[in-house]
C-alpha cells in the first residue's frame, strides 16, 4: 500500500489529528505526513481546521471499501490474527481495569474514585503494570508482521512509565497520550486492518 | 529453629517490617491484638537475598523448614496438606517492607488435586464448590507462576482437560506434587521482586535493591463447611454515609470467591447477629479494636469455618465523599486524629463532588422517563439534545447548554462531550468509550440506551447519571449549600486559618471585590502555565476558572492574594492542596 494511503488509514484512526499526531501513530516522519495531508485536502479528501485535520465522509467510505483487497494477505496471516486473538483477552480486561481505575465499588455502590485511596490506586497502577506485560508478547507478534505497530507499544510502554512514575492522568485520560487513548487507537487500528467490529 | 529462615505468626509473634514484610507484618499485628487469623508463617526476606545469592536458587534447607511449619498449621487446624479426608491448601502471596508494583500476585488454594477435590466435596457436601475451587487453582497457578496467557478455563469441563490447557498455554505442566507447587509458588515471589517492574519502582522511589520480599504462607479457611460457616465484609463505620454504625455483608455457607463473583447476592451483616451472635460480638469487637489501632475506617474481611471466626485481611476503607467528610470530623472531634489529618483526608474534588446539583427532592415522581440505560457517569445534567460533537461545541460556545447523544462515542466526539454537559448513547456498556471518557471529562453519562438518539434530538432533556434515566425537561435541582451541612463547616472553620490566601464568597464583601480580575471563561481550557500568567500580577481574581481546582492552583502559583468565588470550603482546600504539592 502507498504511503499516502497509510496516512488515509492513520488520520481515520485519529479522527481528528495534526500531522504530528498522525505521524507518530504511523511511526513516519512528520514533514512526510504532513505534505499527504495537504494533498488530501487539496484533493478535497480531507478537511482541515486549526491544524488537525479530517477525512471528509466521502474519503472514509473510499478508504474503508479499500481495506479488504489492501489487507488480504494480513486478514488470513496466522501469526497476526493470532495475536489479535490473544489482545481480544487482554483488551477485555483493560476496559474492566479502566472502569475500576474510574470508579470504586465502595459496599456495593460505584463511586467516582477521587484518588483518595492510595492503596486502591497503586493496586490498579499494579494490574496496569502486570497487563502491560501480558501484551508484550502479541505486540512483539503485531509488529513482527506490520512493524509499523512498534509505535504502539513505545506509546503503550511510555504511558505506562509516566503512570508508574506518578503521573496517573496518563492511566485514562482522554486528551493525553494515555494508556486507554493510545489502547483505543490501536484497537480501532486493528478492527479496520482486519475488517472486524468493535464490541462494546 | 534459631537462624529460621521462617517465622511462625501464631501468637503476633514480634518481627521487623525488614524481615517478615508489609503483608505478615500486618496479620501478626492482629494476632499482637488478639484477634484470630489463620494460621501462617513467613519466609523472610533474609532466604530472599540467599536466593539471588545463590543464582536463583532456594536456599539448601529452606524447604525442611517450610514442611516443618507447614506440619504446625496442620497441627493446630487438625487438618493434613494436600490430603483428605480433611485436607489444608495454602494461600501463597508475596510482601516486601515497602508494597510495590510488579510483585507477584497472591495465590490460593494450593495443594488442591483430584483426591482433595474429592475429599473437599464429601466435607462440604458442595462437589460443585470442590470442583471450582480446583478450577481457580490452576488458572491461578498458571497464570501467576507459570506466568502463561491463559483464557478462563472452562467451567463444563473437568480437571483432566483443564490441565492439558494449562500446560499447552504454559509450556509446561502444572505439578502433580503438592509440594513441588509450593516450592515453585515461593520461587516465583522471589523472582518478582526483580521483575522489570519492581525495579523500575525501586529506581524512581530510591528503594535499595537489596530489600528483597518475604512470602507469607497462610492457612486457607472454609466458609461453607456447614450451617455454620459463611464468609463476608464489615466495615468498621458506613463507607458510604460515614455513620459510625459497623456495616457489612454476610453469606452464609459461602467461600469468598462466592461474594466477589456476585454469583450469590449477599446478606446484610444481621444475618450473621441472628444465626451465630458471639461470632458477631467478636466481630464488631475485632472491628472497634482494629479503628482505634488505625484511626482509620476500616474495610475488614472475614471468614466463619464451623463457628469460628477468622479475620482475613484488614486495610483502609475506600469510601464516598460524604463518608470521608463525616468520618474525618468525628474522627478529629473524638480526639483519635488531628484536626489538620483531618483537612488531609478530604479533598476539593470530594467537597466538589458534595456540593453538585441533584435532582431535587421528589423532582422525578411525575417526571416522564423517555429513555432509560445504564449509568455510566455520575451528576445530574441538563440541555437540549444534540447528535452531532460539531454542533454540540458550537451551541455551547453560544451560551447554550446541550446534552450529547451519540450512537456510541469515538475520539472524533471528545470535542463534543466537553461542550456537553452530560452524554447518552445508544449501545456499550459501563466500560465502552463514551463511558470511560465521560468519567474522565467528570461528565453525568448514560450508556446504552437502545435505539434513542433520533427520538430524543431536540427535545430538552435532564440526564440522571447515578441512576441511568433521561427526564423530559429540566426538572427542578437541588444546590447544595456548605452552611447547611453541619461536617463541611466544622471543616471550613478548621482550613481556614490554614489557607494560603484569602478566599471570599461572592456578594460577601463588596468593597474587596470592586475592581477585582473577572478571568475571562475561555482560560478553563488553558494549560496551567498559560493561567498562571493570565494571573499574574492580579491581586484579587474572580470568575468561572477559579472555581476549579485548577483555578485555584494557578492564582496560588501566580502569587495571587485574594480568591472571589461561589463556594469557599472547595476553594480554601485547594489552595491548602496547592502549598503542600509545593512543597512549601
Amino acid at each position: 500500500m502507498s504511503d499516502l494511503h497509510l496516512v488515509m488509514h492513520g488520520l481515520a484512526v485519529k479522527k481528528l489529528a495534526s500531522a504530528k499526531a498522525v505521524a507518530d501513530l504511523l511511526a513516519l516522519d512528520e514533514a512526510t505526513v504532513a505534505g499527504h495531508l495537504d494533498a488530501l485536502v487539496r484533493d478535497k479528501k480531507a478537511l482541515a481546521a486549526r491544524q488537525a485535520f479530517m477525512l471528509t465522509p466521502d474519503a472514509q467510505n473510499e478508504l474503508k471499501a479499500s481495506y479488504a483487497t489492501i489487507y488480504a494477505n494480513l486478514r488470513s496471516n496466522e501469526q497476526f490474527t493470532a495475536a489479535y486473538e490473544r489482545f481480544e483477552i487482554v483488551n477485555r480486561d483493560l476496559k474492566q481495569l479502566v472502569t475500576e481505575w474510574q470508579t470504586m465499588e465502595v459496599a456495593g455502590e460505584s463511586v467516582p474514585n477521587d484518588h483518595s485511596n492510595p492503596e486502591w490506586d497503586a493496586r490498579c497502577i499494579d494490574k496496569l503494570g502486570a497487563l502491560h506485560e501480558r501484551c508484550e508478547g502479541f505486540l512483539a507478534d503485531f509488529a513482527g508482521v506490520v512493524p509499523r505497530f512498534g509505535a504502539y507499544a513505545k506509546r503503550l510502554e511510555a504511558a505506562l512509565d509516566k503512570v508508574e512514575a506518578g503521573e496517573p492522568a496518563y492511566f485514562s485520560a482522554p486528551k493525553l497520550d494515555s494508556y486507554h487513548t493510545v489502547w483505543f487507537e490501536m484497537h480501532e487500528d486493528l478492527l479496520r486492518l482486519l475488517g472486524r467490529t468493535r464490541d462494546e | 529453629m534459631s537462624d529460621a529462615l521462617t517465622i511462625s505468626l501464631a501468637s503476633g509473634a514480634s518481627a521487623p517490617r525488614e524481615r517478615i514484610g508489609n503483608k505478615a507484618y500486618s496479620v501478626a499485628r492482629m494476632a499482637a491484638l488478639g484477634l484470630r487469623v489463620p494460621p501462617a508463617f513467613v519466609i523472610t526476606t533474609d532466604a530472599c537475598k540467599a536466593y539471588f545469592e545463590a543464582g536463583e536458587k532456594l536456599p539448601g534447607g529452606l524447604m525442611a523448614e517450610v514442611r516443618a511449619r507447614v506440619g504446625e498449621l496442620e497441627q493446630r487446624l487438625d487438618r493434613t496438606f494436600a490430603r483428605g479426608p480433611r485436607p489444608l491448601l495454602l494461600s501463597v502471596r508475596s510482601g516486601a517492607p515497602i508494597s510495590m508494583p510488579g510483585m507477584m500476585d497472591t495465590v490460593l488454594n494450593l495443594g488442591i488435586d483430584d483426591g482433595v477435590e474429592a475429599a473437599l466435596a464429601a466435607e462440604s457436601g458442595a462437589p460443585g464448590f470442590a470442583r471450582d475451587t480446583h478450577r481457580r487453582f490452576l488458572e491461578m497457578f498458571a497464570r501467576i507462576v507459570l506466568r502463561a496467557t491463559l483464557p478462563d478455563l472452562p467451567a463444563d469441563q473437568g480437571p483432566g482437560r483443564w490441565r492439558e490447557i494449562v500446560e499447552k498455554a504454559a509450556g509446561r505442566p502444572c505439578p502433580s506434587d503438592p509440594w513441588e507447587s509450593l516450592e515453585l509458588a515461593i520461587a516465583a515471589v522471589f523472582a518478582s521482586f526483580h521483575s522489570r517492574r519492581a525495579r523500575k519502582y525501586r529506581e524512581h522511589n530510591g528503594i535499595a535493591h537489596d530489600m528483597g520480599t518475604a512470602v507469607t504462607v497462610q492457612a486457607m479457611v472454609f466458609g461453607n463447611l456447614d450451617e455454620r460457616s459463611g464468609t463476608g465484609v464489615l466495615f468498621s463505620r458506613n463507607p458510604l454515609t460515614g455513620d459510625p454504625a459497623p456495616y457489612g455483608e454476610y453469606l452464609p455457607r459461602a467461600q469468598g470467591e462466592d461474594v466477589v463473583s456476585g454469583t450469590r447476592d449477599p446478606l446484610p451483616l444481621e444475618t450473621l447477629r441472628t444465626q451465630l451472635p458471639e461470632v458477631h460480638a467478636e466481630l464488631l469487637e475485632a472491628a472497634s479494636k482494629l479503628e482505634h489501632q488505625e484511626r482509620d475506617i476500616q474495610d475488614i474481611e472475614f471468614t466463619v469455618q464451623k463457628g469460628v471466626l477468622y479475620l482475613l485481611q484488614t486495610r483502609i476503607a475506600k469510601r464516598s465523599p460524604r463518608a470521608a467528610a463525616r468520618h474525618a470530623v468525628a474522627f478529629a472531634s473524638a480526639g483519635l486524629i488531628e484536626q489538620s489529618e483531618a483537612l488531609a483526608r478530604v479533598t476539593s474534588d470530594q467537597v466538589r463532588t458534595l456540593l453538585r446539583p441533584r435532582l431535587a427532592e421528589s423532582a422525578a415522581e411525575g417526571a416522564t422517563a423517555i429513555a432509560k440505560g445504564e449509568p455510566a457517569g455520575p451528576g445530574v445534567g441538563q440541555g437540549i439534545i444534540v447528535t452531532d460533537s460539531d454542533e454540540a461545541e458550537r451551541r455551547h460556545a453560544a451560551g447554550e447548554a446541550v446534552v450529547l447523544a451519540r450512537a456510541t462515542t469515538s475520539p472524533e466526539d471528545i470535542h463534543g462531550m466537553l461542550a456537553a454537559d452530560a452524554v447518552v448513547t445508544e449501545t456499550g456498556g459501563a466500560t465502552s468509550h463514551a463511558a470511560v471518557v465521560s468519567r474522565a471529562l467528570a461528565r453525568p453519562c448514560v450508556v446504552g440506551c437502545g435505539a434513542c438518539v433520533e427520538a430524543l434530538a431536540g427535545r430538552t432533556v435532564t440526564v440522571d447519571g447515578d441512576r441511568g434515566v433521561i427526564y423530559e425537561g429540566r426538572l427542578p435541582l437541588h444546590h447544595p449549600e456548605e452552611d447547611d451541612d453541619a461536617d463541611l463547616r466544622l471543616l471550613r472553620e478548621w482550613a481556614e486559618p490554614l489557607a494560603p490566601l484569602r478566599v471570599l464568597r461572592a456578594g460577601e464583601d463588596p468593597a474587596a471585590e470592586a475592581g477585582a480580575f473577572t478571568v475571562p471563561d475561555e482560560a478553563i481550557e488553558d494549560e496551567r502555565p498559560a493561567l498562571v500568567a493570565r494571573l499574574a500580577g492580579h491581586e484579587r481574581v474572580r470568575g468561572a476558572v477559579i472555581e476549579t481546582h485548577a483555578g485555584i492552583a494557578a492564582a496560588f502559583e501566580a502569587g495571587v492574594k485574594t480568591v472571589i468565588v461561589r463556594r469557599r470550603l472547595p476553594a480554601i482546600l485547594s489552595s491548602i492542596e496547592a502549598k503542600r504539592a509545593s512543597g512549601s
